[in-house]
């Protein structure tokens, strides 16, 4: 089933345009990285989808149409901050929500336990640490056992082991085939626990698929020889070589993982240049997203 | 009743809330007790008793709860709406699959029940002091001010849509709560007095909504009022019929622009 479908989605803050003719769509059972800098309108776009921005331009569409005019019953979410009553405790918050998502029998204990604020469930949420706000946040999400998740910078402003502690929920949650869209201006976070990517910039959409498609792995040899332009001619042409820079006076070679730096080597002393530097570096994931998003 | 019930989960154990509440239920029969105190009154009231006495004790009573509604009532209805959007809850029920409609009717039905408690125990305590402090007791002058009762409903209704309104437009609580008392307190007055009454003196300066709301259960002994201060040549206070009508048709108005702020407001 086609869980969201967004097209043409606009958001204008007057002169500023934060979401930008989006388009995008969500399947059954995909785990969704949503993956763009800081401002660059993912919460805008999650913000519309659950009602809570009003749309310039465009539609979206959940569960298609299945549930009507309030499909938000049946999707947990967590954007931007954990939003709860303060003076109220884990307890009480959790069954607030659940009286909105008119779940009859929450297993409010047994949510606790999984992002393990058990032992703080009768305390008030004001007295909660960031870190435990926001596994809360997590635990109200799954109210319900709604059928979408949706995660917005789940790991933001926690400390490392926060960070831990969250990403190993989210993968649980994963695993257990629930269908979760989540944004992220971490691509690490991205890789690791999504099986789809849209990344997104200024508003627009860059480039979307699953995450081998996207990010794909490769490497970087960096070359260099007295006659750089002939060790240029010899491996701008080659099948294994996708591109060739220049840089301080070094060529960057980004290769199939099957020309090995013996191999470049090797091919460069029959073609009598004798290298002065081979260095071989696995491409970064930041290198590779700040390239797409530049 | 679902949102009754999601309401009361919310309010329930906040402490603003209990306060609120707690100060309207001991001031409201205490400041009128109060009065046992004054022992010699200037004329036309003389003395003490009628504040106890059936049929007047609803005007006195009510007189009093006219203040604690302005100010604990109408303090609780703008801060229900300002803190839910401080916490960022009401962007949180929203997300979590409330609709904007639901939101709002839920405050709504909210304030109408606090507005029907608060005149129940209006009524009760008018009862009670009107029944010990009456030497005799005949039903129909016990009734014969009923009209108070429907009237402090909808004065308790008036000052909390108020609230409402106001915190759905200004959403912060200081700002929502400075403005509720300084227009009913001055600015409307201001506008009344000082610019109404200068361009014309006509009956039509008192027609405006707060003193709508106030002269729903005016200050007793109106009508032996006026005729010290009749040189306006009309009536000083809006009659209860002018005042109901003023106050609903305000309402109305009120409710509908909050309604139309949240219906289209990015949250």
């Amino acid at each position: 089933m086609r869980i969201l479908q967004i097209d043409n989605l606009t958001k204008r803050y007057g002169k500023i345009t934060a979401v930008d003719q989006l388009s995008l769509e969500v399947e059954a059972g995909m785990v969704y990285g949503i993956l763009g800098p800081n401002g660059s309108g993912k919460t805008t776009t999650l913000g519309a989808i659950l009602g809570i921005t009003k749309a310039t331009e465009g539609s979206f569409r959940w569960f298609e149409g299945k549930y009507g005019d309030n499909p938000r019953l049946h999707i947990g979410a967590l954007l931007e901050t954990p939003n709860f009553y303060p003076y109220l405790n884990a307890v009480d918050n959790l069954k607030l929500t659940a009286h909105i998502k008119k779940v009859k029998e929450p297993r409010i204990d047994g949510l606790l336990e999984m992002v393990n604020l058990l032992h703080r469930k009768h305390s008030k949420f004001s007295t909660y640490s960031l870190g435990m706000k926001q596994r809360l946040a997590i635990a109200a999400a799954m109210i319900g056992d709604p059928e979408v998740l949706i995660f917005d910078e789940p790991t933001n402003g926690l400390d490392p082991q926060g960070i831990a502690e969250v990403r190993q929920t989210l993968l649980e949650i994963a695993q257990t085939g629930k269908t979760i869209i989540m944004a992220s201006h971490i691509l690490y976070e991205v890789e690791k626990v999504c099986s789809h990517v849209a990344i997104i910039k200024n508003g627009k959409l860059l480039a979307a698929g699953p995450v081998g498609a996207i990010i794909h792995d490769e490497n970087i040899v960096e070359v260099a020889a007295e006659d750089l332009l002939a060790l240029e001619q010899l491996f701008s042409p080659m099948s294994a070589v996708h591109k060739v820079t220049r840089e301080n006076g070094k060529l960057l070679l980004y290769t199939d993982e099957s020309l090995t730096p013996g191999e470049i080597n090797r091919l460069a002393h029959q073609a009598g240049i004798l290298l002065t530097h081979i260095l071989t570096q696995h491409k970064s994931l930041e290198a590779e997203f700040l390239e797409i998003t530049k | 009743m679902h949102l009754l019930q999601l309401e009361w989960q919310k309010w329930s154990k906040n402490l603003a809330f209990r306060i609120l509440t707690l100060f309207y239920v001991i001031a409201l029969p205490s400041l009128l007790l109060l009065g046992k105190r004054i022992d010699q009154l200037p004329p036309p009231i003389g003395t003490n008793e009628v504040f106890f006495m059936f049929p007047t004790v609803w005007e006195y009573l009510g007189y009093v709860g006219n203040w604690l509604s302005f100010f604990f009532l109408g303090f609780l209805s703008v801060l229900i709406i300002t803190t839910e959007y401080s916490y960022k809850t009401l962007r949180q029920n929203i997300i979590n699959g409330m609709t904007r409609a639901a939101f709002f009717k839920g405050k709504l039905y909210f304030v109408a029940v606090i507005a029907l408690f608060a005149t129940l125990y209006y009524s009760l305590c008018a009862l009670m002091i009107g029944y010990f402090n009456t030497d005799i007791i005949i039903t129909a002058k016990v009734f014969q001010n009923w009209s108070y009762i429907p009237r402090y409903f909808l004065m308790c209704m008036g000052y909390m849509v108020f609230g409402l309104f106001l915190g759905f437009l200004i959403k912060r609580t200081g700002i929502a709560l400075f403005v509720y008392l300084a227009y009913i307190m001055f600015v409307e007055l201001i506008l009344r007095w000082g610019v109404h009454a200068n361009i014309s003196k006509h009956k039509s300066m008192h027609f405006y909504p707060m003193n709508a709301v106030e002269d729903l259960i005016p200050i007793p002994y109106t009508q032996q009022a006026q005729q010290f201060m009749g040189q306006f040549g009309f009536n000083f206070f809006l009659t209860p019929t002018e005042a109901v009508v003023t106050t609903l048709v305000y309402l109305s108005i009120f409710l509908w622009i909050a309604w139309w702020v949240v219906k289209r407001a990015d949250l």
